[in-house]
């Protein structure tokens, strides 16, 4: 009885606790959620559900991922199927009914931007492709604007007291994304028409940015293990062209790319794909440069 | 967040996948140890997520009622070989699961190979994860569940055959769906192990399996980690603290 009655109260205990004050972001991706800090300042509270060096395709469900949901006032994810595997069970578990996509409460910033490589037919046999097209847009600096004008606004609806600050925020993190642009801009002339292979199809937003281009991936197709015949081919292809580096996410697997620059003798390179992907990127402004840096570092 | 994390209506469902993958896996489990078929149902769920690939190669929905029949059937003709294997090479019994695993795992990434669509997610199709369970996954479960347990006590000389391969097919591939390859594995073995030399052996192996899915989701809570595997490490933890604390008699037996 007395082991009942200390369960109890232990429930009791854990059960109660401070509502929350602030608006409260649930990001997907850790882009978002610096995103939603960046245009909400001190009244908003984000946390996104995997880090910069996990993968989004797939995360672990843990008890504070549903809790999280089912308080949150806004739920931002990059949509277009990236996160197709879990999110939907995720809001269906949640059961917070103002985050469901089509409220306000859900943002899917890839619908405030243009998609690429969007097919023409979903063929299976072309390999693990998004039907809605490449959901990797963060990884061009410009997309983030109109995503940053959408969720400002939607933080207006839902905290209006705030309406003033969130303006202010948005119109501050515009003019220094701005400039930012720019400066950047005048560093991708450099690389312009440089070849790169990638190890996943996950950077034709930042080829189409800085003028990139891809010579090919280490993945036949997105999602599917490289064959001996595609590896084979790739080097072929290497021994050609001049691509200057092997190209990954910080999440991905070493040995591919490893694999293949110890052949080829062009550097494999980790570029920051999100907030907290690699050493120093820690916010927004941050991937970028650092995704530049390390680019001009590889460049003629 | 731990405050909010431990919500009823969130583990409610967690709890009730967990007790009802206990009812059928604790006696399948006993029975699974005393044949030295440790693996079966590692062998059984792969066997199962290869009926699934199967059917996407051939270009149907992979989704709803064709993937579970497809994990059925293919779950039970793996039984069926597997039984045959008992009858005919009971010695090397071991290793042949061994091998099936390994082929069916291979052979779900060669079939994926020509057929990469959704291929990360396909390989998780059957793959379930215990936080994700809700009622009317569960529903379903519970019907299977029952059937497998009337089955097992009434089916006298059948169910000690061929019908306990085709019942423990059954309820693999229903529970792995529901909390997962790792859970599974552990809701049959560590209860089984727990109470092999007890006295009254199912009570204290259905006691290892409660309280250990039971902390595991309150350890799961308060810390907020994968459930799944918190739940494995407690069922394993309690299985070794019911093991010192029965009669020392049990023991000197081993």
């Amino acid at each position: 009885m007395r082991i009942i009655l200390a369960t109890l109260a232990l429930f009791a205990w854990l059960g109660s606790g401070p509502a929350f004050a602030k608006v409260s972001v649930f990001a997907c991706e850790p882009e978002w959620a610096a995103l939603a800090t960046e245009l909400g300042g001190d009244r908003v509270e984000a946390v996104a559900a995997v880090t910069g060096l996990q993968d989004v395709h797939f995360i672990q469900a843990r008890p504070s991922l549903i809790a999280r949901v089912r308080n949150a006032d806004l739920v931002v994810c990059t949509g277009a199927d990236l996160e197709i595997a879990w999110l939907p069970l995720l809001l269906r578990q949640a059961n917070n009914p103002r985050v469901q996509p089509g409220q306000p409460g859900f943002l899917a910033a890839a619908d405030y931007v243009a998609l690429l490589e969007i097919p023409v037919s979903v063929d299976r046999a072309a390999g693990d492709i998004h039907p809605y097209g490449n959901p990797h847009i963060q990884t061009d600096p410009r997309n983030l604007l109109p995503v940053a004008e959408e969720m400002s606004g939607r933080f207006r609806n839902i905290d209006p007291d705030g309406a003033a600050e969130y303006e202010k925020l948005l119109a501050s993190f515009r003019d220094r994304w701005q400039q930012a642009l720019e400066g950047w801009q005048q560093r991708a002339g450099r690389l312009a028409g440089m070849q790169i292979i990638v190890h996943h199809n996950s950077w034709v937003y930042m080829n189409a940015w800085l003028g990139l281009e891809l010579l090919g991936s280490l993945e036949p197709k997105p999602g599917v293990p490289p064959s001996a015949g595609h590896l084979a081919a790739l080097l072929d292809e290497i021994s050609t062209h001049e691509p200057r580096a092997i190209v990954r996410s910080a999440y991905q697997s070493a040995r591919p790319s490893e694999w293949l620059s110890g052949r080829s003798g062009i550097p494999a390179l980790v570029l920051p794909h999100t907030v907290g992907s690699v050493e120093g990127a820690d916010d927004l402004f941050a991937v970028y440069r650092i995704m530049l840096d390390r680019l001009e570092s590889v460049a003629k | 967040m731990m405050s909010a994390a431990l919500d009823w209506s969130i583990f409610g469902p967690a709890i009730l996948a967990g007790l009802i993958v206990l009812s059928t896996h604790v006696p399948l489990g006993r029975e699974v140890l005393r044949r030295g078929i440790i693996f079966i149902d590692l062998a059984v769920a792969q066997i199962a997520g290869l009926g699934v690939i199967a059917t996407a190669a051939m270009g149907w929905d992979v989704h709803g009622v064709a993937a579970q029949l497809a994990a059925f059937v293919a779950a039970s003709l793996g039984a069926l070989l597997l039984y045959g294997c008992e009858k005919w090479y009971k010695q090397s019994l071991e290793a042949v699961i061994g091998v099936v695993f390994v082929l069916a795992a291979t052979g779900g990434i060669l079939l994926l190979a020509n057929n990469p669509r959704g291929g990360e997610e396909l390989k998780d199709l059957l793959v379930g994860q215990i936080l994700w369970v809700d009622a009317h996954t569960l529903l379903p479960a519970v019907f299977i569940s029952a059937f497998v347990l009337i089955a097992w006590s009434v089916g006298g000389r059948w169910v000690r055959g061929l019908g306990f391969y085709l019942l423990f097919a059954l309820s693999v591939t229903v529970s792995v769906q529901l909390v997962g390859v790792f859970l599974v594995f552990a809701s049959l073995i560590l209860p089984a192990l727990a109470s092999r030399h007890a006295r009254r052996g199912l009570t204290v192996a259905y006691a290892v399996g409660g309280l250990g899915y039971a902390s595991g989701l309150l350890v799961s809570a308060v810390f907020d980690l994968p459930t799944g595997a918190v739940i494995v490490w407690c069922l394993a933890a309690w299985a070794v603290i019911i093991e010192f604390m029965l009669p020392s008699k049990s023991l000197s037996e081993v």
